[in-house]
């Protein structure tokens, strides 16, 4: 063979490695997509009982005149009851407690907002569809085997029939489950919901930008434009590229040690978070914000100096908004690393179960990725396409903020 | 040599600049007489850039970058005490570099942002009559009067060197410093400029550096060759390419060097 020939065939060799290990990667992306996808699917559709309910007065506390906050206090697990009684008559005690079992926990909470929303309703009856039990969800939507002994399975032989025979008259639907975007978390998985957690990790990132960016533009540009070189910048420098790699965890433990230690801070809020993940953003939008000053021509400068500019109009005039998208870039790619951190959360307490939506920096809250943490752990069957929806999500916010980092970058970055 | 005459808008003498260890210019005297353009020549790395660059200050900002040596301007004012505000000096140097250097900002933000941050215009409207003005004797005000509000960036390269003249001269300077402003640019952009420099020096001093011998004949009435960071010969142009004193300067002119 002569030399050129084996040159390139060297060369188609290296082109077959090279498609050989892109479509391996691809391959096991489109793995890992199909199997969040087929899994989490099933979190945005949910399983409802429709039900004839008669909002009798007798089982209500409260009255159409009352206000919104005594309705919502008042407790309506006795018309719950009352309703199933009424759409299956004639149950013993026991088997009442099995049809009880295949309505949600929250029957009574669903009722309530009901009233809620429409206070005149109590004296009539209305046809509501009730949300089904986790286990009698995961039953219908076929991820429980019914074909199993009935000690292996969560929804037993009596309960069966009643679907069944509920399915045969028509009560058996499926409706689009808002209450996975509206809810905060639950012990129950049909009720659970992801927007509690969504608000953690919103006011988390808040934090952790009106932190982070101002600290991190102002050090950049200290840095590059205004100190003069020497060994105190070179240790400076060396630290903050080191700062860049240290793994998150040990951000937690900071925040664990100095901010709810020393400094006393709550133990899992937001405010908190966001200050951990902050910290750990900084030296990314350091280096971001100096590489992109560095890009700015020095005959800008020049320009500037040349007409009698100071050194801080310069750069505040002039080298800064040039090389704002360049550190906007890096902000966001160093937010949405912050975003999928789970790590530093689990270390300040950003783990643990919260029912209520946060309604600020700190009120205490869960945060994405420690949410899809604390569902994955959790036994439930139906705990699991939560965990796989949450996964959808924080990757459609994650692919949402590279794309905006991309678009900052290729719109609105001067070229030379 | 520094005399106390006035009729130099200039004068410079024991003019000692080194980068670090290594010399740039040694030992210089020169003196620019008003409302007239000096030509700095020299083969490159011969010091008349550093040279000129010392005359508004902007070596400062080269950390390096050591200048020693008197500098008076006007006669009176020694550009290096540190009385002067280097902003101060170089509102009333101004300077144009090689390559032109118009911010990516619209034309009239260009021309405007010197008489704003040095607060010369009391109102809007005599901002736009100084940006109008300066755009005039840039000799650009007809080619951009409807795009003001254009990106400078956009524009060619020899509109945007006069642009950055026109910034230059909006702040009203004494003196233009011009460091190869042609060198980037093609023969008619270069033969404009040259139009320009031959106007504007009805009311500044102007002190260019070029690596074309024509165009230091074409546009300067003195003319100061620079070799390896020493002032090798100074005098009216005419008598630079002509009947040179000193046997350097016949070599560079004649192109036996450089």
């Amino acid at each position: 063979m002569s030399s050129l020939e084996k040159r390139l065939a060297a060369e188609k060799r290296f082109k077959f490695y090279g498609m050989f290990a892109m479509t391996l990667s691809l391959f096991f992306v489109l793995i890992l997509m199909y199997k969040i996808f087929s899994t989490g699917s099933g979190a945005f559709v949910r399983t409802t009982i429709n039900a004839d309910v008669y909002f009798d007065p007798n089982f209500i506390e409260v009255s159409s005149n009352s206000s919104k906050k005594e309705i919502m206090k008042a407790s309506y697990v006795d018309l719950a009851d009352q309703v199933i009684n009424q759409n299956h008559p004639g149950l013993d005690e026991e088997n009442f407690i099995k049809v009880r079992e295949m309505y949600t926990r929250k029957f009574d909470f669903q009722l309530r907002d009901y009233i809620a929303n429409n206070p005149n309703v109590i004296g009539k009856t209305v046809n509501l569809d009730i949300s089904a039990s986790s286990d009698l969800d995961q039953i219908v939507k076929g991820n429980y085997p019914r074909n199993v002994p009935e000690a292996q399975r969560k929804i037993n032989d009596y309960q069966l029939s009643i679907l069944d025979s509920l399915d045969s008259k028509g009560k058996m639907s499926k409706t689009f489950n808002f209450w996975f975007f509206t809810n905060g978390d639950s012990r129950d998985p049909e009720t659970a919901g992801i927007l509690g957690a969504l608000m953690g990790s919103f006011y988390a990132l808040l934090i952790c930008f009106s932190f982070a960016f101002p600290i991190g533009l102002l050090a950049s540009v200290y840095l590059e434009e205004f100190v003069k070189p020497g060994k105190i910048t070179d240790i400076i420098e060396v630290n903050i590229n080191n700062l860049a790699a240290v793994p998150s965890i040990v951000y937690g433990l900071l925040g664990l040690g100095m901010l709810i230690g020393v400094f006393g801070m709550p133990y899992q809020v937001p405010l908190v978070g966001g200050l951990v993940l902050g910290f750990m953003t900084l030296p990314t939008i350091i280096i971001a914000s100096r590489a992109s000053l560095r890009g700015v021509p020095p005959s800008i400068r020049e320009g500037a100096l040349a007409v009698g500019a100071t050194k801080m109009q310069t750069v505040f005039h002039h080298v800064i908004p040039l090389s704002l998208p360049g550190t906007l870039t890096g902000t966001i790619i160093g937010m949405a690393q912050a975003l999928g951190e789970t790590a530093p959360l689990l270390m300040i307490g950003m783990v643990a179960f919260v029912m209520e939506i946060p309604g600020g920096a700190f009120d205490p809250a869960t945060g994405l990725p420690s949410q899809i943490y604390l569902w994955s752990e959790s036994a439930e069957r139906g705990f699991l396409e939560k965990t796989s929806a949450g996964i959808m999500l924080l990757l459609s916010f994650l692919i949402i903020m590279n794309t905006v980092a991309v678009l900052v970058r290729r719109n609105l970055e001067v070229k030379w | 040599m520094v005399d106390q005459n006035s009729n130099y808008a200039l004068q410079t003498s024991e003019v000692y600049v080194h980068y670090g260890k290594k010399m740039a210019i040694n030992n210089v005297a020169l003196n620019f007489p008003k409302n007239e353009v000096t030509s700095l020549i020299g083969p490159s790395g011969c010091g008349k850039s550093t040279f000129l660059r010392c005359l508004n200050r902007m070596n400062d900002v080269i950390d390096i970058c050591n200048v020693k040596g008197k500098f008076l301007l006007n006669g009176n004012v020694d550009i290096y005490s540190p009385d002067i505000q280097v902003e101060t000096l170089r509102e009333k140097v101004g300077m144009v570099f090689q390559k032109p250097n118009p911010f990516p900002k619209t034309i009239y933000e260009n021309v405007a942002y010197g008489p704003k941050i040095h607060g010369i215009a009391s109102s809007q409207n005599e901002l736009d009559e100084i940006v109008k003005d300066s755009l005039h004797r840039a000799g650009l005000y007809e080619e951009v009067k409807d795009r003001m509000d254009d990106i400078a960036t956009g524009l060619s390269g020899g509109q945007q060197q006069r642009l950055c003249i026109a910034r230059a001269i909006a702040i009203r300077p004494e003196i233009i410093l011009m460091d190869e402003p042609c060198s980037a640019l093609d023969p008619i952009a270069t033969a404009k400029i040259e139009d320009l420099i031959n106007e504007l020096k009805e009311n500044y001093t102007i002190i260019i550096v070029t690596h074309s011998m024509s165009q230091a004949s074409r546009v300067s009435s003195k003319t100061a060759f620079f070799h390896l960071g020493n002032l090798v010969e100074y005098g009216e142009t005419g008598k630079i390419f002509t009947k040179p004193d000193k046997e350097q300067t016949n070599d560079y002119i004649t192109g036996r060097f450089g």
